[in-house]
């Protein structure tokens, strides 16, 4: 098994937090039988506790990440395509979290008021600018995926949120228990930010 | 005579919404009321059908049609087009029956050029303004119509930078005259139907492919034009509170997105009628003419150019729960509305929201420890933690947990689930936290500042997710009371006479009921469970008269105790249930 593997399983729990063996291959777009691999020789060797199939990354595992990271992504970090390409995905980021919140309360004078999802016009308007800003993402990822190709599974996953919620499945654009744009976004925020050694910002 | 092919709009008829889309509609509309609304006229969405078949191509006596309409525009708004003397700039928009994603979006500004700028500098004195409307325009029809991949507008860039931007992205220059414009705004619409995103939407969704979109070609006011100038919104009736007050805000020297964009310091309503009294007076009157012909709170977006007044857009305004409630009564005191209307307009969801216990201001003020931006409305009271994985440990042995953290991030989201309410030092009321709480109906406060959430560790506080505040200890909540209140007496007794079920708050002592919650029948809160049909609700309550449980609460609860012929149910509040009940006894959701 390859000690890049190991990295990676690991940074991708650590990315979802507490996750089962499939929940982390979806997310890295790699095997389930060699995360599951991966992820049980990592419990073994105290980088990550599990009990029930659901795994975390272990204070050890922690750590050890925090280590590793500055070495695995030497390169990526001085990769000046890669670092212009996540200025701009902050950017993206900015619009989309301002559409997230025009999703959920609409602004009045002198305040805003939660959106009840009566008013068809308004949605379809908000799903509009997803779309717009769903073709901006689908730029900024794929160039940072020229870097680091396992990022462009982000991006089949942000096109399967964005399918569901054009269907009417409208959970899918801020849900919180489910795969929603924003789950998926926010996702690729912290992986990003893992893998840049950025802080965040809010 | 040849075939009309373009539809000037100027009150004198009423062209259907399916052949001018729905924007075009409400500003023929708006005319037809004697309202000003800048001039504008549109090529319909048969015309779109056209051009498609004819593989893209706008003929030349559609193309002669427009030029008539852009004349038209010309003679009307005393303006010409491309003319730096007295210069012609109108809005380009797609306008379908039924708004979809993919088409396109409005290009603002169209018409303006190198020369226009100038002058435009020298007539409202403010080059800055003139630069910056240039750039937008050049931004936007890069963007929109070139498919330039450009950041989003941030003010700055010169026109020749915007455009060096646009060509080096697209290879395309953004054209020179305003006809080229034009015809290169029309056509972009008409494609838009046929855009990737256009088509998925009506796949999904049964639409035809054979219809098309409208396209609305209309003048622009310019609210920078000097004194007496500017843009606002305004909404017939206070969206906050309810109150039968016209209430909105305005930006002196502002255009078009300004206000709604939220970027610039704007005016209230009483500075309007202290500047320019007399469009206050005309705006008001207006407000009234839309709010009597929709018999619906109006937001009305307005434009003024000095001191000439004219309406952009009117639509139903939003408001919050508690204007709900207000303004459905007070239209039926006042005639407009039935109380059947009453009961249709205001949700179950939002009487909740109107009943749920709030803070009293007086008595928490003193106990204040800290303050950031209100980022989801509520109250919560719990003890402050920081580690997320506490939280849900604490959260699962019972306690009422709020999480307090620097910031959050993917990792944080089960303490976020598992909190009763989430305070952070950093990030606004955007921010990803800000989002996750309010996805989570989460009371949460964003924004207290570089380690304040720390200092919130181990204390018991309530969160004022509405307020933005935190206070130390448990804050005595204020109950609202149906009874206490006149509006709310008389909504309650409309849902009661049209409601099957009586909804009481305690069951009587002796009175043998249901209790659905005791039968194991309940709302499932995670993937383990799933949450009875409305079959098995009603076969659960058959033969009861009187019944509780959470699953009462719901629209498949409520209609199965009435399915099953209970009477009587026990909920508390009791309001939203009594009033689910009459919806659908009004057959409305």
């Amino acid at each position: 098994m390859s000690e890049e593997l190991n990295f990676l399983a690991i940074h991708g729990l650590a990315v979802r937090k507490a996750a089962g063996p499939a929940a982390v291959a979806d997310l890295l777009g790699l095997d389930e039988a060699e995360v599951t691999a991966a992820l049980e020789a990592a419990t073994e060797a105290g980088q990550v506790a599990g009990a029930r199939g659901m795994f975390m990354v272990s204070p050890t595992g922690q750590a050890w990440l925090a280590e590793q990271y500055p070495v695995v992504y030497a390169d990526a970090r001085t990769d000046g395509q890669l670092t212009e390409a996540y200025e701009r995905f902050e950017r993206v980021n900015t619009d989309l979290l301002a559409l997230f919140t025009d999703w959920q309360t609409i602004p009045t004078p002198g305040g805003s008021v939660a959106n009840d999802h009566s008013d068809a016009d308004y949605d379809r308007g908000i799903i509009d600018r997803l779309g717009d800003l769903h073709e901006k993402a689908e730029r900024v990822v794929g160039r940072c995926a020229e870097a680091a190709p396992r990022l462009s599974r982000y991006l089949e996953r942000l096109e399967t949120a964005y399918d569901k919620v054009l269907a009417g499945e409208i959970d899918y654009v801020s849900g919180v228990r489910i795969d929603s744009y924003h789950t998926v976004w926010f996702e690729l925020h912290e992986d990003l930010l893992r893998m840049l050694g950025r802080t965040r910002q809010e | 005579m040849s075939e009309h092919r373009v539809i000037i709009l100027d009150g004198s008829e009423q062209p259907t919404r399916d052949l001018i889309g729905g924007k075009a509609w409400s500003v023929a509309r708006m005319m037809s009321l004697g309202l000003r609304v800048p001039p504008a006229f549109v090529l319909p969405v048969s015309e779109c059908r056209r051009y498609l078949d004819a593989d893209r191509a706008l003929d030349d006596q559609l193309w002669q049609q427009v030029l008539d309409g852009v004349a038209n525009l010309e003679q009307r708004a005393d303006r010409r087009f491309g003319d730096p003397n007295a210069p012609l700039l109108v809005s380009v928009r797609s306008g379908a029956a039924v708004s979809m994603p993919g088409m396109m979006d409005t290009v603002l500004n169209l018409g303006i050029t190198d020369d226009i700028e100038a002058a435009l500098a020298e007539l409202t004195g403010d080059p800055e303004y003139a630069r910056d409307t240039h750039a937008r325009f050049l931004h936007a029809y890069g963007d929109i119509v070139l498919k330039a991949d450009l950041d989003s507008y941030v003010s700055g860039p010169t026109a020749d930078e915007m455009r060096a931007a646009v060509l080096k992205d697209t290879g395309k220059e953004v054209p020179t005259t305003p006809l080229e414009q034009l015809r290169g705004a029309i056509s972009a619409v008409f494609d838009s139907w046929n855009s990737s995103r256009a088509k998925a939407y009506r796949k999904h969704w049964g639409i035809a492919e054979a219809g098309g979109t409208a396209v609305t070609v209309q003048m622009m006011v310019f609210g920078n034009l000097g004194q007496a100038s500017g843009t606002g919104v305004l909404f017939t009736r206070n969206p906050l509170s309810g109150e039968p007050e016209p209430y909105g805000e305005w930006l002196p020297g502002g255009q078009g997105d300004d206000v709604v964009g939220g970027t610039h310091t704007v005016q209230d309503m009483i500075t309007l009628k202290n500047d320019q009294p007399a469009v206050h007076e005309e705006l008001l009157t207006w407000a009234q003419t839309l709010e009597r012909e929709h018999s619906e709170v109006q937001d009305i977006e307005f434009t003024m150019e000095q001191g000439r007044l004219y309406l952009l857009q009117t639509r139903t305004a939003k408001r919050s729960p508690q204007a709900a409630v207000r303004i459905a009564v007070d239209l039926v005191d006042e005639g407009v509305i039935t109380p059947d209307d009453a009961i249709a307009r205001v949700t179950p969801e939002q009487m909740r929201n109107v009943m749920s216990p709030r803070l009293d201001p007086q008595h928490s003020e003193q106990h204040r420890v800290a303050s950031g931006e209100p980022a989801c409305p509520g109250v919560a009271t719990g003890i402050g933690v920081v580690d997320p994985d506490e939280a849900e440990a604490r959260s699962r042995a019972g306690e009422s947990i709020v999480l307090v953290r620097p910031t959050t991030s993917p990792n944080d989201v089960h303490g976020m689930i598992a909190a009763v309410a989430v305070v952070t030092d950093l990030g606004g009321s955007t921010s990803h936290a800000a989002v996750v709480t309010r996805a989570l109906g989460r009371p949460s406060v964003v924004g207290v500042g570089d380690g304040v959430a720390e200092t919130l560790a181990g204390k018991v506080i309530t969160v004022d997710g509405e307020g933005g505040h935190v206070y130390e200890g448990e804050m005595p909540l204020l109950q609202t009371r149906v009874d206490e209140d006149p509006r709310l007496s008389r909504f309650a007794a409309w849902a009661a006479e049209r409601s099957p079920l009586n909804v009481i708050e305690a069951a009587p002592d002796g009175v043998e009921f249901v209790d659905l919650d005791a039968l194991g029948l309940g709302v499932a809160t995670d993937h383990h469970h799933t949450t009875p049909s409305r079959d098995e609700i009603t076969a659960a309550l058959q033969g009861a008269s009187m019944a509780r449980g959470t699953l009462l609460s719901t629209p498949d609860g409520v209609a199965a105790a009435i399915a099953a012929g209970v009477t009587t149910v026990v909920a508390k509040p009791a309001l939203p249930v009594q009033l689910m009940a009459a919806r659908q006894a009004l057959d409305l959701a």
